[in-house]
């Protein structure tokens, strides 16, 4: 469950992204595979040029990747 | 476990040693007389090389076991979760610096200060690497 008011889809992404490992795609944005498991499971909030480096390896949209979520709003 | 974090625990237990042989060091056996059996300054050499040569043969054992992931440089959260664990070990060497000055004040032993400032050092030490290692724990 994430701690932090953003939720991302990273997971998601992955799957359609022909089952991309975690390994694969912290290779692409240039972090360890520690750190992307970190943001996907909502306990570590990227810096902005990170986000931007998952957008881009999944080349989608920055907001398809990451929402913001406005304090009380559910999950 | 990330090579960083085996690192982050080689260094606590390598220091953890270190600050026993410390300890230790302060009650070192003297003779009859009251004479250093061993020299304090021989003894504390030994240990503080044994704490060098542990921690790199540990290192190198680690790095050859990930020899990829040893070479990586450190990204954006590795170098967040050090500065927050710094940031914890600042705050425990200025208490420990201020329990040091209170116990020369108290005591005027000037070997005394040397000691409990050093230990200071070590402790806060110990508690940045201890926070390195929980704040990779948590994730």
């Amino acid at each position: 469950m994430s701690s932090l008011p953003i939720d991302n889809n990273i997971r998601r992404l992955r799957f359609e992204h022909g089952e991309m490992t975690q390994q694969a795609l912290a290779e692409q944005v240039g972090v360890t595979r520690q750190t992307i498991n970190a943001i996907e499971l909502g306990k570590y909030s990227p810096s902005l040029e990170v986000a931007f480096r998952i957008a881009a390896a999944f080349s989608a949209p920055l907001e398809h990747v990451f929402q913001y979520r406005k304090p009380g709003e559910k999950q | 476990m990330s090579f960083r974090e085996k690192s982050a625990w080689i260094s606590f237990v390598c220091l953890l040693l270190l600050t026993l042989g410390v300890v230790l060091s302060l009650h070192h056996p003297h003779d009859a007389q009251g004479n250093d059996v061993i020299n304090p300054l021989h003894l504390a050499l030994a240990i503080f090389v044994g704490f060098i040569v542990l921690q790199a043969v540990l290192h190198l054992i680690v790095a050859a076991q990930a020899p990829k992931e040893a070479r990586t440089p450190k990204d954006e959260r590795e170098r967040f979760i050090e500065l927050r664990a710094a940031r914890i070990g600042f705050y425990s060497l200025v208490v420990g610096e201020v329990v040091a000055m209170a116990a020369f004040h108290a005591h005027g032993r000037v070997g005394m200060l040397m000691w409990t400032v050093l230990l200071a050092i070590l402790i806060a030490w110990l508690i940045k690497l201890g926070s390195e290692i929980v704040l990779y724990r948590r994730g």
